[in-house]
């Protein structure tokens, strides 16, 4: 009956997290081993899964991002099959492993909760008026899954002398060990980026990688529905 | 979807074809005169060092057979079959020539080619005609050569003397250097000429031929190329995984589940926190894997049941199979990842699928959706939308475009004006642009007009010049074009994979979703006026559409998005 649609069933579970598609997050969840995710992100569940939106602990350390408003996180325990998805913005899994990545909030989807995470303001840009430029650092052993709007570039800095500029609206994630800083505009006449004419990149320097999506629509799409 | 090669001419082979199985077709008639066509397999040195590789009519095949003659067939006077990825390492070059046997002279010789068939497609040809040559007896139709990856070289270089001073020059003599591209003058081929991928994701109909019809018979199973061959960016399939129907449809048999965490798994499995070691990291009440089970799901020590085999949700017996299609089968639940991109820890690993692509050429798709220029390859700068930089590495200045131009294109059609900024410096630069698809499009001496609001950026050699398509019911009053013209290269955005039509007498787009034309095409705004406008709900009367009239070989590229 369904021949067209057979296609898309769920493949066997192989890892704690995995892309169904390129859009979407499937999470093998497990008593014991929660997870943290983005509060609105979940489309699909199966088995026994509960959620707790904004959980204090969460809220101690996610209490500077954005203004207010609670923690955009839930944290999701139990048993079951979780499908995440953000808009259709593609989604990158990423097994940590002991390594550790900076992530721009609004591009977080989800993570593991025992990882060691925290929120920072990104140093050495004072005025970055709007949206995410709290980003999320995340270290240890376990998954992170990341969405990007398109297909994402990942960019070698290479640690070479010349640094690289990024959209701080086309920004994904980056190694934390590089150098961040706010670039203003080169010449008073140009004007890159868009919204305020103000023209700003972030420029890093040193060893590292930085993943940049290919779109400068860096709404926060799961905030916005509220 | 062949494209047209003017002596100079080089290309990737994998642009042209993701095929190394390649048939090469010469065609080479002249009153009274007979040719021999013959492929030298060069060296390094550009010497033939291996007279094996000297495939002639005396010896048609290499040793081990990479390079085969095949004979004429097909129109062509004779014809090669080579397999790029047999051909030995020391192989770098394959010299395809014609010689006169005989008396004669080569601009004697009739209008011919060299074409290169890929899987009953002709993708590359070079049209050659006696006009080009003089008192030459010999000539050098066109080279594969390795440079990190075969490439094809329209050379047409011609040559005194015959088969034997030709012998003479790829064994003994310096070789000579290939003639510099010459500014082509070729009809537009509309592929991207960089594409990472092999495949083009916007192919155009080939333009008309400049060679003189020749009446010659097609490849076996070649059509002409009227219409584009569907893009395969609806080849991918949609699904990771491969649906995995349990044999017969039975209910699984007992085995480990893909969630089931087997107390001691023989090899531990990578990444995801079973291994003893890792235990530490984890808090309290996780992974332990302590003799006696923890309870709730499922770790007892002995056989190890799981997701699936839980009476809670388990597989009861009505319940379809298939529905968790990989339980029966899987060995070990957290074991070899499937196919997504983690055949490794750590980020590295996991964003390796997503690593830029080497540099090498002025434009790069990285990929579908992204594009990079090297602004140190070619030297000139680069005019871009503003705000389509999304990345840039290296000492690129950014600046504003003179109001001169944007001033023209004030009052487009959403009102906004187009504004664009000059890339110049050394670097390399990203563009793109809220996850449109981007395509690039080198114009060899030709025009296109493109939409105003789907332009991305272009190399500033282009001349450009704004049009305004007027007409009553534009949203806006008018339709912003951009006429480009010139070498170089422009690169256009469209919201989802394009559709790109051929003109006929009767081609119609709308304005709101067209995204560019052949500057041949002429635009008559048609304002839709039909008795039953009305059915179409929310069609206020007001849609205009452009009807577009050109040549055959023409075309018009629609996004599949009204802007």
């Amino acid at each position: 009956m369904n021949q067209p649609l057979a296609g898309f069933a769920p493949a066997p579970v192989t890892a704690r997290m995995e892309n169904h598609g390129n859009h979407m997050l499937k999470v093998a969840m497990q008593t014991g081993n929660d997870l943290l995710a983005r509060v609105g992100s979940m489309v699909a569940y199966e088995g026994f899964v509960q959620y707790e939106p904004n959980p204090p602990a969460v809220r101690q350390i996610a209490r500077d991002w954005m203004t207010g408003e609670g923690a955009p996180l839930m944290k999701c325990s139990g048993d079951g099959l979780l499908y995440l998805a953000d808009y259709g913005a593609n989604v990158v899994v990423i097994n940590l492993n002991g390594d550790a990545i900076s992530v721009n909030a609004t591009n977080l989807l989800a993570f593991d909760a025992h990882l060691t995470w925290g929120v920072e303001r990104v140093k050495g840009l004072a005025k970055f008026a709007g949206q995410g430029l709290w980003n999320t650092k995340i270290s240890g052993q376990g998954w992170v899954a990341l969405t990007s709007r398109g297909k994402p570039i990942v960019v070698d800095c290479g640690g070479g002398e010349d640094e690289t500029y990024v959209d701080p609206d086309a920004l994904v994630a980056w190694s934390p060990n590089l150098k961040v800083k706010g670039k203003r505009s080169f010449k008073a006449q140009s004007l890159i980026g868009r919204g305020s004419g103000e023209a700003f990149q972030m420029a890093f320097s040193g060893q590292g990688i930085v993943v940049v999506q290919p779109s400068e629509d860096s709404t926060d799409r799961l905030r916005v529905r509220g | 979807m062949a494209r047209e090669f003017q002596r100079g001419h080089k290309a990737k082979i994998s642009d042209l074809t993701a095929g190394t199985d390649l048939y090469v077709g010469v065609q080479i008639t002249g009153p009274g005169l007979t040719f021999d066509i013959s492929c030298f397999g060069l060296d390094a040195d550009e010497r033939l060092s291996d007279d094996r590789y000297f495939v002639f009519f005396n010896q048609p095949k290499s040793p081990e057979e990479s390079i085969q003659l095949l004979g004429a067939q097909s129109g062509d006077t004779e014809s090669f079959r080579v397999t790029l990825d047999r051909i030995p390492a020391q192989i770098q070059k394959l010299s395809f020539t014609a010689t006169i046997d005989g008396a004669g002279q080569m601009s004697q010789i009739a209008p011919g080619y060299l074409r290169v068939v890929a899987g009953g497609e002709e993708v590359a040809r070079y049209a050659f005609s006696g006009a080009e040559f003089s008192t030459e007896r010999a000539v050098m139709l066109g080279d594969f050569y390795l440079k990190d990856v075969w490439r094809f070289a329209a050379v047409g270089q011609g040559f005194d003397g015959g088969l034997d001073a030709l012998l003479k020059n790829f064994g003994g003599e310096v070789a000579e250097e290939e003639p510099a591209a010459p500014q082509p003058g070729a009809a537009p081929s509309f592929a991207p000429p960089a594409q990472a991928t092999p495949a083009p994701a916007f192919g155009a109909p080939s333009a008309p031929a400049p060679a003189p019809a020749q009446g010659f018979a097609p490849p076996p199973g070649a059509t002409p190329p009227v219409h584009t061959p569907a893009p395969p960016v609806h080849a991918a399939p949609t699904i990771v995984g491969p649906l995995h129907t349990p044999p017969g449809g039975t209910v699984p048999p007992p085995g480990p589940a893909p969630y089931a965490q087997p107390p001691g798994p023989p090899g531990p499995p990578p990444g995801y926190g079973q291994q003893p070691g890792q235990t530490a990291h984890m808090p309290p009440g996780y992974g332990q894997q302590a003799p006696s089970a923890p309870p709730g799901y499922g770790q007892p020590p002995t056989a190890p049941p799981g997701y699936g085999q839980q009476p809670q949700y388990g597989q009861i017996p009505g319940q379809a199979p298939g529905q968790y299609p990989g339980q029966p089968g899987a060995p070990s639940p957290y074991g070899a990842p499937q196919s997504a991109p983690q055949g490794g820890a750590g980020v590295a690993a996991a964003l390796s699928a997503f690593k830029e692509t080497p540099t090498g050429q002025r434009w790069t798709p990285q990929n579908k959706k992204l594009i990079r220029v090297d602004l140190g390859i070619g030297g000139q700068p680069v005019l871009a939308r503003q705000g389509s930089m999304v990345l840039y590495q290296g000492k690129v200045d950014f600046s504003y475009k003179g109001a001169g131009f944007a001033g023209r294109i004030v009052g487009n059609a959403t009102g906004q004006e187009m504004q664009l900024m000059r890339c110049t410096g050394q670097g390399q630069v990203f563009f793109a642009e809220n996850a449109t698809q981007v395509h690039p499009i080198e114009l060899q001496g030709d025009a296109i007009c493109v939409s105003a609001e789907n332009v991305l950026a272009f190399d500033e050699s282009l001349q450009y010049e704004v049009r305004r398509i007027e007409g009553h019911g534009i949203p806006g009053g008018a339709l912003f074009t951009m006429q480009f013209q010139g070498t170089g290269t422009i690169v256009v955005k469209t919201h989802g994979a394009p559709v790109v039509l051929p003109v006929t007498p009767t081609t119609f787009a709308d304005c709101n979703a067209v995204v560019a034309w052949s500057a041949a095409a002429q635009v008559i705004v048609s304002s839709q006026v039909r008795m039953r406008r009305n059915a179409y709900a929310g069609d206020t009367g007001e849609s205009v559409n452009l009807q577009f009239r050109a040549a055959p070989g023409n075309f018009v590229v629609v996004q599949p998005y009204e802007v």
